[in-house]
């Protein structure tokens, strides 16, 4: 029977090999924890996902970059594909947070913004329908309409392609009123979200999560309307 | 020189700058016009990238019709990887703006390693910008400084466009020597590309212009920076002003405030011309340059999606702004000008340097 200690032990090593962009390490510490009868759930949940969540703070702090979060989701993914087929087996299921149509849209091929988004999601704990990049629009339509997913995300990289995003959210809306569209991308700020009919924005990756939150709420609360005050002040300074 | 008595052309007045005297009026220099340029002449966006002759008639016909500086350049962000043996495709659809990867040439670091230097004068789109370099140098216009120009990507975004910009930010710290060894191949590439040039127009009136949207703090850390770029750009920029060029034109495309430090180590000529994008605010831009023209950095969002008032507003901060920096100041957007932005909205910037542009005498 393993120990409390060394639950917390393994935990702590899965943790780390994560913040620390090991590999190896991730991989060699989910061998561990299934020998050794730890929870598979477990390590996953509060060893691996709870190390990228502080690997989220650190990118939030500006003390990690991009090269450092595609490292830590590669040790995360190996330690992942070691727990998962167990966790798979045992039936047990981690609670879906809510779940969201991410695409880059059609025009468009730069994907490391909508990648790492994607990432933080699935960390939260959301179900992601990746639609890949250069997306065609109508696209975003059909699978929101499949997956009944609350939100659905376009990340556009160039001023020529943002301009597919006021196309998408009009066949959004057309289909369905009540979904919430977020958009991303270096060209958008929120006046371009303002401007193109769209509900939410997110400046990064780390926020896009609790900004997808708010408007889950919104829609739950029926407030189609429900605005932060950041948008607000923003919109009003111009 | 006040507004309206004996103008200067916008040759004359960068000419100004760059012998670090005051011109009449602040210039209109929209970088990275000619996408912007093929659609306002009604051709596919394409054009701008594979149809030479159209590109630059288009060019300068923009440039005249909304007095901007003419400096003829087509270039692409995603360069580098056509040049080691990979594939591009030419943009086509409604939203695409430019050439885009469609295959690598490498996809592991070992293969990085044992990649060799391709032939400078035959690689990718080497001879399409050359042929565009020989019709532009035929003519020379009052408004251009210079009529020809060596356009490219800076070293970094060249080499990571070899193997992909997400394969080489982990290559950046899982094998840092497969990403020094594709900025050494991109250095000595991009040095014999102006070796070329100079080999061919001479100096006097060529601008070597470089662009590096690949090492924004959005993407690597201050710290990459200084371990992987500074060294690199900084014997760059060393070589081709040994050569004899005098001036650089480097684009610090968007978010590089954790940067300027290293940036400031980087010589840009006597003077060079820094253009920033909307992320670095004018003045800490003249902090870290004191002796070099700054080009910047109406943000191209508000370009694209504003109205014309809203427009001419900024435009009128950024030209105020732009006009007490001490090392001289050009007008420009803060990256490529959008390529669908309307007449209307384009037109609103030249009306605000028109109004807002001229420095009083003696001031």
């Amino acid at each position: 029977m393993v120990t409390e200690k060394r639950i917390k032990e393994i935990l702590k090593g899965l943790h780390d090999a994560v913040v620390t962009f090991c590999e190896d390490k991730a991989a060699e510490w989910a061998k561990i924890a299934l020998d050794e009868g730890v929870d598979p759930f477990a390590a996953s949940m509060d060893g691996l996902t709870d190390g990228m969540r502080e690997v989220g703070e650190l990118y939030s702090k500006k003390e990690y970059f991009v090269p450092e979060l595609l490292m830590c989701a590669d040790a995360l993914n190996a330690g992942l594909d070691i727990l998962k087929p167990v966790i798979k087996e045992s039936g047990r299921e981690a609670e879906v947070k809510g779940s969201i149509v991410l695409g880059v849209v059609e025009g468009d091929i730069h994907d490391i913004g909508k990648n790492l988004v994607k990432l933080m999601f699935e960390v939260a704990g959301w179900t992601v329908y990746d639609l890949g990049r250069d997306v065609p629009l109508d696209k975003f339509v059909e699978e929101q309409e499949r997956t009944n997913s609350e939100i659905v995300g376009l990340s556009a990289l160039m001023t020529t392609s943002m301009l597919a995003m006021p196309v998408v959210v009009k066949k959004l809306r057309e289909k369905n009123a009540k979904v919430r569209i977020m958009l991303g991308g270096a060209p958008i700020n929120w006046d371009v979200v303002k401007k193109f009919g769209a509900d939410g924005y997110a400046e990064d990756a780390t926020t896009a999560v609790d900004e997808a939150i708010r408007l889950v709420k919104t829609l739950k609360k029926g407030n189609p309307d429900s605005l932060p005050d950041k948008r607000i002040l923003d919109i009003q300074g111009g | 020189m006040a507004k309206g008595t004996g103008m200067m052309t916008d040759a004359q007045r960068i000419k100004a700058l760059l012998n670090r005297q005051k011109p009449d009026r602040v210039s209109n220099w929209p970088i990275l016009e000619v996408s912007f340029a093929v659609i306002y002449d009604k051709a596919p966006i394409a054009y701008a990238y594979n149809n030479p002759e159209f590109a630059l008639a288009a060019q300068r016909k923009a440039c005249l019709d909304f007095d901007w500086v003419f400096v003829p350049e087509t270039d692409y962000a995603e360069q580098g990887a056509w040049e080691f043996g990979g594939d591009i495709k030419w943009p086509s659809g409604e939203f695409t703006q430019a050439p885009v990867v469609a295959h690598h040439p490498i996809e592991t670091p070992e293969e990085a390693m044992n990649l060799k230097m391709p032939d400078v004068k035959n690689a990718g789109f080497i001879p399409i910008q050359m042929e565009f370099s020989r019709i532009a140098a035929q003519e020379k216009l009052d408004n251009e400084p210079f009529n020809v120009s060596t356009s490219f990507q800076g070293p970094f975004c060249f080499a990571a466009n070899i193997p992909g910009p997400d394969k080489f930010c982990k290559w950046l710290i899982k094998k840092p020597e497969a990403v020094h060894h594709l900025l050494r191949l991109s250095v000595d590439f991009l040095v014999g590309v102006v070796q070329y040039w100079k080999d061919t127009f001479g100096v006097d009136n060529v601008l070597p212009m470089y662009f590096e949207p690949t090492a924004v703090n959005d993407i690597i850390s201050p710290k990459h920076f200084e371990q992987f770029v500074l060294p690199y750009h900084k014997e760059f920029h060393q070589k081709i002003l040994g050569m004899g060029f005098k001036h650089i034109f480097c684009h610090i495309c968007g978010e590089h405030n954790m940067n300027l430090p290293y940036w400031a180590q980087i010589p840009m000529g006597d003077p060079g011309i820094v253009s920033i994008g909307h992320e670095v605010e004018l003045e800490t831009a003249a902090k870290y340059f004191p002796n070099d023209i700054i080009l910047g950095n109406i943000n191209p969002t508000i370009v694209q999606v504003g109205t014309p008032e809203e427009i001419y507003q900024a435009s009128k901060e950024v030209i105020e702004r732009g006009k007490k920096l001490p090392g001289g100041f050009i007008f420009a957007t803060g990256c490529d000008i959008p390529p669908m932005a309307s007449v209307e909205n384009v037109m609103a910037m030249t009306r605000a340097v028109n109004d807002f542009g001229w420095y009083e005498e003696g001031k």
